[in-house]
C-alpha cells in the first residue's frame, strides 16, 4: 500500500487529521474496500449461471451492492490521499490487496457461495454497526448509509441457509461441507493488523477480537437453526491482511483488471 | 406446462405508505419467504418501495376472459364512472387525462 500513498490533500474533511490517524484509517479502509470488491467480483461470476433466473438476478444485484460499497470505501481512501477508486481496483498487484482469504476462494458450488455470502454479511453487519459510531465521521456516515442494503443481504443469506440446510440429504451435505471449510476463512476477516491498537485508541473501530466474538454470537444460532453445526475450535485462516493470499486471488485480479489495463487512460 | 419445479407467486408492490399495493409481476420460489427475498431484487431495485406482498398464484380466483362481456353496460351508466367527479374534471382540464 505504501507505494501508492501520497501526501493527503488539503480537503476540509481531512486537513486536520494527524498522520497517525491517516495511517490507521488507511489500513482499515483498504481491508474493507478490498473485501467488498473481491467478494462482489466472485459473486458476479454467478451472473447467468444461478440455479434459477430470480436467484441469479438477486445474487448478481447483491454483487453490485458490494462493489458499490467497495467504491465508497475507495473514495474515502482517495480523500486521505490515496489513488482514485478505479486505479486502486485495477492497477494494483494481487499482493497489494488486503482482503481476507474468505473472499478470494473460487466460487465453488451454490452452497459454497451462499454460505460464504452469509458468513461475510454477518461480519459486515457486525462491523458496520460498530462503525456507525466511529470517530471518523465520513466512515460513520457511510456505515449508516449501507446498513439498509446489508439488512437485506443478511435476510437473503439467512433464508437460503434455512432452506438448503435441511432441504435434502444432498443439500445438507453440501452446506455442512461449506460451513466446515469456510468458517476458518470467515474468522480471517477479523485478523488483527499492526494498526489495530491505533484504530481502537483513536475511536475508529472496536478491536477485531470483539467483532469476531459478536460475529460468532450472530452466526451460530442461524447455523444451528438451519440444522448445521459450526466446526469445533476452528483455526482462523490469517494472512490476507498481510498480503498473503490463496493463489486464486491472482487469477481473479488478472481477470478483473484485464480490460482496464489494455488502456488505463481510457475514459469510460 | 410448468417451466420450473418452483411455484409461482404474484408480486404486489407499494411505493409509499397508504398507497395501494399494485401488481407488478411474478416470481418462481419454493416458499413465501424465498419469494419475498427474490421479489425484492426483481421488482424494487428500480423504483421506490416500502412494502411487498407475495401471493401464491394458485390462491387467486379470477373471472374468465370469455365472460368479459358481463362487464359491458347494457344501457348508459356513465353517471357511475369516475369521470363524474370534480377533481377528475379539473385534471382533464389541465391535460393530465387526455386519453379519457
Amino acid at each position: 500500500m505504501g507505494a501508492h500513498a501520497t501526501t493527503p490533500h488539503d480537503g476540509n474533511a481531512t486537513a486536520a487529521l494527524s498522520p497517525e490517524r491517516v495511517s490507521a484509517l488507511s489500513d482499515l479502509l483498504l481491508r474493507l474496500a478490498d473485501d467488498e470488491l473481491v467478494i462482489g467480483h466472485r459473486n458476479s461470476e454467478w451472473t447467468g449461471l444461478g440455479p434459477i433466473l430470480e436467484a441469479d438476478i438477486a445474487f448478481s444485484s447483491m454483487a453490485q451492492d458490494e462493489i458499490g460499497h467497495a467504491q465508497a470505501y475507495y473514495r474515502l481512501l482517495a480523500d486521505l490521499g490515496h489513488l482514485p477508486p478505479d486505479r486502486m481496483a485495477f492497477l494494483r498487484e494481487a499482493t497489494e490487496f488486503r482482503c481476507a482469504s474468505l473472499v478470494s476462494l473460487p466460487r465453488g458450488d451454490w452452497a459454497f457461495s451462499i454460505v460464504r455470502q452469509f458468513l461475510y454479511d454477518a461480519a459486515e453487519h457486525v462491523r458496520i454497526e460498530a462503525l456507525a459510531t466511529s470517530s471518523y465521521a465520513p466512515l460513520a456516515a457511510l456505515a449508516r448509509k449501507i446498513s439498509g442494503e446489508e439488512k437485506y443481504h443478511l435476510l437473503h443469506g439467512r433464508t437460503w441457509m434455512m432452506k438448503l440446510g435441511s432441504a435434502t440429504e444432498e443439500s445438507h451435505r453440501r452446506m455442512q461441507a461449506a460451513v466446515n471449510e469456510l468458517v476458518p476463512h470467515a474468522l480471517g476477516l477479523f485478523e488483527p493488523t499492526p494498526q489495530d491498537p491505533a484504530i481502537v485508541r483513536l475511536g475508529i473501530q472496536p478491536p477485531e477480537s470483539l467483532l469476531a466474538a459478536e460475529w460468532h454470537r450472530a452466526v451460530e444460532p442461524v447455523v444451528r437453526e438451519a440444522g448445521l453445526t459450526m466446526p469445533r475450535d476452528p483455526k482462523p485462516a490469517y494472512g490476507g491482511r498481510a498480503g498473503r493470499h490463496p493463489p486464486a486471488l491472482s487469477e481473479l485480479v488478472a481477470a478483473m483488471q484485464k480490460v482496464f489495463r489494455m488502456d488505463p487512460a481510457a475514459q469510460w | 406446462m410448468p417451466d420450473t419445479q418452483w411455484q409461482v407467486f404474484e408480486v404486489f408492490h407499494q411505493t409509499a405508505r397508504g398507497e395501494p399495493h399494485v401488481h407488478v409481476g411474478s416470481v418462481h420460489a419454493p416458499d413465501p419467504e424465498s419469494a419475498l427475498i427474490l421479489a425484492k431484487e426483481q421488482f424494487s431495485r428500480r423504483q421506490a418501495c416500502v412494502n411487498l406482498w407475495v401471493v401464491p398464484a394458485g390462491a387467486i380466483s379470477a373471472t374468465d376472459y370469455e365472460d368479459a362481456d358481463m362487464f359491458q353496460h347494457g344501457v348508459d351508466k356513465s353517471y357511475r364512472e369516475a369521470f363524474g367527479y370534480e377533481t377528475t374534471k379539473k385534471a382533464r382540464a389541465i391535460g393530465d387525462m387526455q386519453e379519457m
